[in-house]
């Protein structure tokens, strides 16, 4: 709410009102003369700081319609002031209110209603004694700048309508156009009976709309005009028979009591009048049009602002909630999703060890058999036995009767041994003991040994027939040295072969697997 | 609107309270990530373990007909008593028995010190290979002595039997005398591999 109070303030009297989310509360009453303003300023003292609107309902309000360029900003403001300082001696309760832009020949101008009261020093005084007592100003209303809200709530929406309540102050006249105030007078009443208020409503009424199309404010030729009356409680009946349309004028009865209903208000005093409903607007749900100066409000647009950053405070918590709670949420699936996972994963491995217990029984766990036997079976892969390489062997030599060995060296090649391999051409693999080597040392008889060219092809045969079974010749060493870099020494013609059958070596290499 | 000192302290207040507030949200913020990050690591492992059972689950068929497989060779090891701690006297029996059966002129042999040959990650504990080489060295009447003793090395059993070098030398011609003597030298190098289980139950 805007306010926690509200002043409703008449020519006969002045009331102070507690306003609440469905309710109003009459908390003072106070006479319109010095002692009442004393009163008023008694009462403020025991309410530091409160939360204040004013609503007057008085008579000798002007509303006069001017035309204004259509500007914006401080220029629009500049143009309003001076029009309201042209317009009114004293503007410290005067206001313009917009009534829409018409596009002229030449440019588009503004349209506004310059409004404020005859008489602004009855309240003045008043309002000087909220500023003395350091009340939150919220604004200061008159029931005419507030009808435009109270009849969107009625639902009343037609293009042109005279709202008609009986106020405690007297009978209150709004004529709107297009949902905005264009002209308002209050009639003071005095106690009438039902039959003759409805007269009275329309009577008023007519004259109303008689001095409407004078101004030219109501056009002639646009048609009946919508009346929507507010008839006090119980006298509704009463209103109805006597305001019956005619072609000006087309009237709709509201009964006090449904239009507290529109406007969800609840609870009112017995002897409130139509008054309650501008007044639960002005402390609600106020319009921006109002006729404080921005000095006079200064305390309350700055209580406002301590709430707005308060408010914002609170508003980024609730959005940080709500992205904490989201993820939240997340993390919340997520673990859920998890525990299903842990659960499908448990019911896997139960069902696991459910068919290994059917599994032969071991005295170790199945990870370290494997282990153990794969290990196994590939050092026991790359530890070939000599057994075979010395069949192999034999049985070659037994088809080279000519060749006799003096030494056989099986060996699993070390790292530089199959690097020296590799050199040669053997296809190697990078691991170590994936080589295994066979030197084979002897002497060849039955050839001369000054035969180069016949003990040359012997071996070469010898090692071309040790070639097989996935061997493959390292190495051949000669009796002697048939390259280049070597020296090549001969004995031709001797009367015999004295010195030893020539010796030769031949390495073989085979790859495991 | 422009305020005096006095309404700025009391602007204080409230830009305390809301900077207060957004501290909150944003620690509510950060402590959702948090457990957001937490869960969506949680789920990480769950799923991966789940996969992990799964799969091995799926496995289980091949595993079976692997474990059938693979028990005979464990057990066979055991029952050489590859599996195990080395049994070094047992060793040293075999090759005094060896060369009485075989009629040896000469052996001789030494035991180096066991080495780790290679380490497999098991599950619950490792399986470890040692190695301990052992170099022999043995005159021979004919070839097929070396034949013999390597075959019934293997067949004493308590270690794998991996070969490393093996030479053979002739020592000289036969003499003519009725005596025997040896014509051929051998010298191998032969490693006695054994392995020990950790994860076997005791």
């Amino acid at each position: 709410m805007a306010g926690s109070y509200a002043l409703y303030f008449t020519a006969a009297g002045h009331s102070l009102y507690r306003a609440e989310r469905q309710g109003l509360e009459r908390v003072a009453q106070f006479s319109a003369d010095d002692a009442g303003l004393e009163t008023f300023r008694e009462h403020l003292r025991g309410e530091p700081g409160a939360l204040l609107a004013v609503l007057a309902d008085v008579t000798g309000e002007d509303f006069h319609e001017e035309h204004i360029p259509h500007v914006r900003g401080a220029d629009r403001q500049a143009l309003l002031s001076r029009k309201l300082a042209q317009r009114y001696r004293d503007v410290r309760l005067a206001a313009a209110l917009p009534l829409g832009v018409v596009a002229g020949p030449e440019r588009r101008n503004e349209r506004v209603l310059l409004a404020s009261f005859t008489n602004t020093q009855q309240l003045a005084h008043w309002l000087d004694a909220l500023d003395e007592a350091g009340a939150r100003l919220a604004g200061v209303y008159s029931a005419p700048l507030l009808a435009p809200a109270l009849a969107a709530k009625l639902g009343a929406r037609q293009e042109r309508l005279l709202l008609v309540s009986v106020n405690r102050a007297g009978l209150r006249q709004c004529y709107l156009e297009r949902g905005r105030l264009r002209f308002a007078r209050l009639e003071p009443t005095v106690d009438l009976a039902p039959q003759a208020l409805a007269g009275f409503v329309r009577s008023e009424t007519q004259r109303l709309v008689q001095y409407l199309m004078t101004l030219r404010a109501l056009p002639r030729d646009a048609g009946p005009v919508q009346v929507l009356v507010i008839a006090p409680p119980g006298a509704r009946a009463a209103f109805e028979q006597a305001l019956h349309s005619d072609t000006r004028l087309v009237f709709r009865t509201l009964d006090n009591g449904d239009a507290l209903k529109a406007l969800k208000l609840r609870r009112v005093p017995a002897d409130t009048a139509a008054e309650a409903l501008y007044l639960h607007l002005a402390a609600g749900t106020p319009p921006r049009e109002q006729f404080a100066t921005r000095e006079e409000r200064r305390r309350y647009r700055f209580w406002q602002l301590q709430r707005r950053i308060v408010a914002a405070g609170a508003t980024a918590l609730c959005a940080c909630a709500l992205v904490a709670g989201s993820r939240w949420l997340d993390a919340s699936t997520l673990r859920e999703q998890a525990a299903e996972e842990l659960v499908r994963a448990q019911s896997a491995a139960a069902e696991y060890a459910r068919i290994t217990s059917t599994f032969p029984v071991t005295e170790t766990s199945t990870e370290n058999l494997k282990a153990a036997v794969v290990e196994f079976r590939r050092i026991a892969e790359r530890s070939a036995p000599p057994e075979r390489a010395f069949l192999h062997v034999s049985r070659v030599l037994q088809r080279y009767p000519q060749f006799e060995l003096d030494s056989l060296r099986w060996s699993i090649a070390s790292a530089a041994e199959q690097r020296d391999a590799a050199l040669k051409g053997v296809a190697v693999d990078a691991q170590p003991d994936a080589l295994m080597l066979i030197e084979l040392s002897g002497r060849v008889s039955a050839t001369q040994r000054s035969d180069y060219r016949g003990i040359t092809a012997q071996v070469q045969q010898f090692a071309a027939a040790l070639m097989r079974e996935g061997y493959e010749i390292v190495r051949t060493q000669l009796p002697f040295d048939v390259t280049s870099e070597g020296v090549l020494s001969g004995d031709i013609g001797a009367a015999s072969d004295g010195g030893e059958a020539p010796r030769f070596t031949v390495v073989l290499g085979r790859k495991l697997p | 609107m422009t305020f005096s000192r006095e309404e700025v302290k009391r602007l204080v207040g409230p830009v305390v309270l809301a900077a207060a507030l957004l501290a909150c949200g944003l620690a509510l913020v950060y402590a959702a990530s948090d457990a957001a990050t937490s869960a969506r690591r949680e789920f990480a492992t769950a799923q991966a373990e789940r996969r992990q059972n799964s799969e091995r689950l799926a496995r289980i068929a091949e595993e079976e007909r692997e474990v059938k497989e693979k028990i005979d060779v464990y057990r066979r090891l055991k029952q050489l008593n590859i599996l195990g701690e080395e049994r070094r006297l047992e060793w040293a029996d075999a090759v005094s028995r060896i060369r009485a059966q075989r009629e040896l002129l000469d052996l001789r042999y030494v035991v180096e010190r066991q080495r780790l040959l290679s380490s497999v990650q098991g599950k619950p504990g490792k399986v470890d290979f040692y190695a301990s080489t052992m170099k022999v060295d043995l005159a021979l009447l004919h070839e097929e002595d070396l034949l013999r003793f390597l075959a019934d090395l293997r067949e004493s059993g308590n270690a794998f039997y991996a070969v490393r070098k093996c030479g053979l030398t002739r020592t000289g011609q036969a003499p003519a005398t009725a005596t025997m003597t040896p014509r051929l030298r051998a010298e191998c190098e032969i490693d006695l591999v054994t392995l020990v289980d950790r994860g076997a139950k005791k």
